[in-house]
């Protein structure tokens, strides 16, 4: 049976190498190519899950219940690694095009199946937003830019930027709702 | 405070302040029922958002890399609470730094690191793009210039017969790094292989590793050293420990560069 992510985690604790195992082959993938969303670079994202798996092998405490779902809080600890890294990179950028990696997918287990499934139904839901809506979210999260700079990439007001990320955000909830809401029907 | 409180949310969320804008937001969201609500409900609205990543396969050797490095961190980091000393600390530092006190011998998985980093290489090499384009920095896109890569394989010194081979990704002040060598030496005690770049004779430190039972080892390195450098020479040295300032051992395999 599938031991509970915040069993395994309990012993990564304990230092168990056999949990740590266990989780960096659960995560690896999903960790791997959000990095690579957010930083565009194989290298940094090897960076990034690295970095992430040494504060999990090496403080105790990061994670309790309280923080919500395991998983959620893994990604959002992935998702600042991630613009940490950026920012330090950010004078020195450089590009590798990994055309032979992303046409390597391979479905293997039924957890990227279902990823691969939310990720084509939340892309369905991103593309009904206006192309605006779209690029205060791509800039706001997947870049993680600060406020002012989203203000200078649009053109817009700073004071409006936080009202416009939360619309766009508000906007793809029910989108996604919808795009849902159909696949049940069809 | 030169800003209202309440405004600098998506800049906390996004990790974007200061270490004392971000205390100084932390104090206010304790009191702050805005704060509080809007935060969370930025956290669930973006919660999906992960999932909508394209899945890519993991670069080669990427999980024995990673776990023996993840492993051979220092537990002195439980030590080190807070973000502060760990935004303090360089990342290269993490990805190959060998912390003195823990046993270094010992590679996660020994078997198939080296060998899949040299496929990284051959893969690397035929996938890496050069862009050079000066014009496209404008506008405050995150557009991307910059980026030669080269290959050199090190010559091994009179008497040995190892090899080696690495790759280098310039930026105008990093180097990502990459060392492959097979047919080393085998290590005893605390002794690792440490790379280095030469720089007007001066060595700086690039990666240290400890072969495996077939004499294969790899690092990958992001050369990170303030100033502006020229490196003329590329080294492999045989250390004592993981921790050598500036070589100790013989040179087992170099290059120009
Ligand atoms: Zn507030």
């Amino acid at each position: 049976m599938r031991e509970h992510d915040l069993d395994l985690y309990r012993r990564i604790e304990a230092q168990d190498e056999n949990a740590l195992e266990l989780l960096y082959d659960r995560y690896e993938k999903l960790l791997f190519s959000f990095a690579f969303r957010m930083t565009n670079n194989k290298f940094l994202s090897e960076e990034v899950v690295q970095e992430v798996f040494t504060k999990l092998w090496t403080k105790k405490g990061m994670y309790d219940e309280s923080k919500g779902k395991f998983s959620s809080w893994l990604l959002t600890i992935t998702r600042n690694t991630s613009i940490d890294l950026l920012r330090k990179k950010k004078e020195t950028p450089y590009e590798l095009e990994e055309r032979d990696a992303l046409l390597d997918e391979r479905p293997s287990t039924e957890e990227v199946v279902e990823w691969k499934e939310s990720s084509e139904r939340i892309c369905t839901a991103v593309k009904e937003l206006t192309s605006e809506q779209q690029e205060i979210i791509e800039l706001f999260y997947f870049k993680g830019m600060s406020q002012s700079k989203i203000a200078t990439t649009c053109n817009i007001p700073l004071g409006t930027v936080k009202g416009r990320v939360r619309l766009a955000l508000k906007h793809l909830r029910e989108k996604l709702s919808n795009v849902q809401e159909r696949g049940v029907r069809e | 405070m030169t800003k209202n409180s309440c405004d600098v949310l998506l800049d906390y969320f996004n990790d974007q302040l200061t270490c004392e804008e971000r205390k100084e937001f932390e104090a206010h969201l304790q009191i702050c029922k805005d704060c509080q609500d809007e935060l969370k409900e930025l956290q669930e609205l973006t919660a999906d958002l992960p999932y909508s990543s394209e899945p890519i396969e993991p670069s080669a050797g990427m999980r024995e890399r990673v776990l023996s490095n993840v492993l051979q961190a220092e537990n002195s980091d439980m030590a080190m609470e807070g973000t502060e000393a760990e935004k303090n600390k360089t990342s290269n530092e993490r990805v190959t730094e060998i912390i003195p006190g823990k046993k270094v011998n010992k590679w996660y998985k020994p078997l198939v690191a080296a060998v899949l980093v040299l496929s990284l290489i051959g893969n690397g090499a035929a996938i890496i793009y050069i862009n050079q384009d000066e014009d496209v920095a404008d506008s405050g896109s995150e557009t991307i210039r910059d980026t030669i890569q080269r290959m050199e394989e090190l010559q091994p010194s009179e008497g040995v017969s190892a090899q080696a081979t690495a790759m280098m990704i310039e930026q105008n002040k990093n180097t990502n790094l990459v060392v492959q060598a097979s047919d080393l030496p085998p290590l005893e005690g605390e002794e690792t292989y440490q790379v280095w770049v030469v720089e007007d004779g001066k060595p700086y430190r690039a990666g240290t590793f400890v072969p495996n039972n077939n004499g294969l080892g790899a690092v990958s390195y992001v050369i990170n050293y303030e100033g502006n450098h020229k490196w003329d020479t590329i080294a492999i040295t045989k250390e004592p420990t993981a921790n050598s300032k500036t070589p100790q051992g013989n040179i087992l395999l170099s290059s120009p560069l």
